[in-house]
């Protein structure tokens, strides 16, 4: 292929050339075979087998024409990972986002050891999602873990532990709060990088202008901030609705189904309950999940690049 | 302007400064003890004797240190499980997921960088769905299809897996570090009679080798995390990723708490200590990255 390409580079047509020039197909051939059969493939084939009534140990599939999206539509625990779905999604972006703005206006402070500090409000980030979950449970432990400790703390009150991910009310508080803990200083980092790009003499204008601190803050960070904001939080929408390692090994989904999301709910079908087909057209509806947020992704980004432009 | 006051402010005037300051001092203290504690407690976890941690209510600092948890993981006959081999198939699994990566994102980036192409702007769009598609949506057919091609339980397969999913991203970090060179650079290798593929080996490589770097270290901890995929196609215990041995071992009840939090933290180092020497060239692609979709 290399050779290939740089036989084309050597009859570079002068500009102005009508003449079509292949490099760069060459160069995106490969990607777009390599995610062809990794991703488009499967995805057609998951659509496919969401025709079909295909049960791991039931013999060959068959067409089934739409009967699992009928089952799917009719189905209580569906509609519950979807509402399950959008509580952890929303959840998650106010606070990982809303964390992560807080910690970039922090970071952008000067004060003494702020590159330690910087270090360490980042470390989150660079944890991996195993350990995450590891030391969590471990916290959360109802008979030994520290986090006992804490809350007799704050909540004297209490006589006895809280059963943490076991209990229905705080199972879902909490895989929130894991999951934001481990994707803040992502946003923060980004909200930061825009904050630094902000040009200094905005602010010393203002500054001869007479405004304070606090006024400074008001109309030129924040406004710089609107557009990355949006786009963190649609980020976050994406990355919530993935969500997959930390909710199933905290929870596995439960306690009955509380933290039980699309992808969680998708992956107990087909792997637990080996019902192939039926787990295809869950993914199916997440399909269109995903690409409407991503739709929204995009046109957001060209407004903000039409607005930079200007 | 400062520096022309010759004399000190007095000490009321510095105290309200200070007090001014206070708030901000304890949000980032505040900060700084969510995001440490639970890395500072598993450290401790596993330095500190079991019977301690198991002492309810536990001490907030080691009383007395035992590393035996370090030794205790990495022997033979450990019936729990190999963690030092889980780690170390996960160092073969990441090692290839970066190597094929750093091949196609080179590729891809040159595409995107450079003069405008017909079909380019639908060349983006396709990685951005890629980019945002959720593991789980596909994790179905693919379990099939390599089920039924005798594929599984085979880490260069899991590594090309990884691989579509970690390259949008990694194309992007690159293409943005290559659309920092200027083009008249590009243009005066032509004009010396350089190949383009010679102009992209020779003048972008070597100039974007830290972007190089950050696109590999962002792979290599993309395949070292990458639970499901692992789970669901790796179910032959010795080439266990790390992430499924370990998460194998939560679900055990008898697992020693100690070796477990020795073996999440010795898989945690890896990571911690990458990221923090490449964060500023991973985070000014990934922010571009994620600004520019």
């Amino acid at each position: 292929m290399g050779l290939q390409a740089s036989v084309n580079a050597q009859f570079i047509k002068p500009a102005g050339s009508r003449q079509r020039d292949w490099l760069p197909y060459m160069l995106a051939l490969p990607i777009i075979i390599y995610e062809g059969i990794f991703i488009l493939i499967p995805i057609i084939q998951q659509f496919g087998s969401s025709f079909t009534s295909d049960i791991i140990g039931f013999g060959a599939a068959k067409g089934v024409g739409l009967a699992n999206y009928e089952r799917m539509l009719n189905d209580k625990f569906f509609w519950n990972s979807l509402r399950v779905t959008l509580v952890f999604m929303v959840a998650t972006v106010i606070v990982a986002v809303g964390a992560g703005v807080i910690a970039a206006v922090l970071m952008n402070q000067r004060f003494r050891g702020r590159s330690v500090a910087r270090a360490v409000m980042t470390l989150p980030w660079a944890f991996p999602d195993l350990p995450t979950v590891l030391v969590f449970y471990w916290i959360l432990n109802p008979s030994f873990g520290v986090g006992n400790v804490f809350i007799r703390f704050f909540m004297p009150w209490l006589t006895e532990n809280p059963k943490w991910l076991l209990d229905i009310n705080l199972a879902m508080p909490l895989v929130v709060a894991i999951a934001s803990w481990k994707a803040f200083p992502f946003y923060g980092l980004v909200t930061l990088s825009v904050m630094q790009s902000i040009p200094q003499e905005l602010y010393e204008a203002a500054k001869v202008d007479g405004a304070n601190t606090r006024q400074a803050f008001r109309y030129i960070t924040l406004p710089a901030l609107v557009p990355i904001i949006m786009l963190s939080g649609i980020l976050a929408c994406i990355f919530a609705f993935r969500q997959f390692v930390l909710i199933f090994l905290a929870t596995g989904g439960g306690p009955g189904r509380v933290t039980e999301t699309l992808v969680i709910s998708l992956y107990k079908t087909a792997f637990r309950s080996f019902d192939f087909s039926y787990g295809a057209t869950i993914g199916v509806s997440g399909f269109v999940v995903v690409f409407v947020i991503t739709l929204l992704f995009v046109f957001l980004q060209h407004r903000q690049e039409a607005e930079a432009a200007r | 302007m400062s520096n022309l006051q010759t004399t000190a402010p007095n000490p009321g005037v510095l105290l309200f400064r200070w007090l001014r300051r206070l708030p901000l001092y304890v949000l980032v203290l505040l900060f700084c003890i969510i995001t440490a504690f639970p890395i500072y407690w598993m450290i401790v976890s596993v330095i500190q004797p079991v019977e301690f941690s198991l002492n309810y209510p536990p001490p907030l600092y080691p009383l007395a240190v035992d590393l035996s948890p370090f030794q205790e993981i990495f022997q033979a006959e450990n019936n729990l499980g190999r963690i030092d081999y889980w780690i170390g198939n996960s160092i073969v699994l990441s090692t290839m997921t970066t190597l094929i990566s750093l091949f196609l994102t080179v590729l891809g980036a040159y595409a995107l960088s450079g003069k405008r192409w017909r079909g380019q702007g639908i060349f983006g769009l396709l990685l951005l769905m890629t980019q945002m598609l959720p593991e789980a949506l596909i994790v179905i057919p693919l379990y099939a299809t390599l089920d039924r091609l005798n594929l599984k339980n085979n880490l260069f397969v899991l590594a090309l897996v990884n691989t579509a999913f970690i390259l949008p991203i990694c194309i992007w970090i690159l293409k943005n570090v290559f659309d920092t060179i200027p083009n008249e650079m590009r243009d005066a290798a032509l004009v010396d009679g350089c190949t383009r593929m010679g102009v992209l080996w020779r003048i972008m490589l070597p100039i974007s080798a830290p972007g190089l770097v950050a696109v590999g270290v962002v792979a290599f901890f993309y395949a070292w995390n990458e639970y499901l995929f692992a789970a669901s196609l790796i179910s032959n215990k010795e080439i266990y990723p790390a992430p499924v041995g370990l998460a194998a071992m939560i679900s055990m009840v008898d697992t020693p708490i100690d070796r477990l939090m020795a073996g999440g933290l010795l898989f945690s180092i890896f990571p911690l200590i990458f990221y923090l020497l490449v964060q500023r060239y991973v985070v000014a692609g990934l922010t571009a990255g994620a600004v520019k979709g």
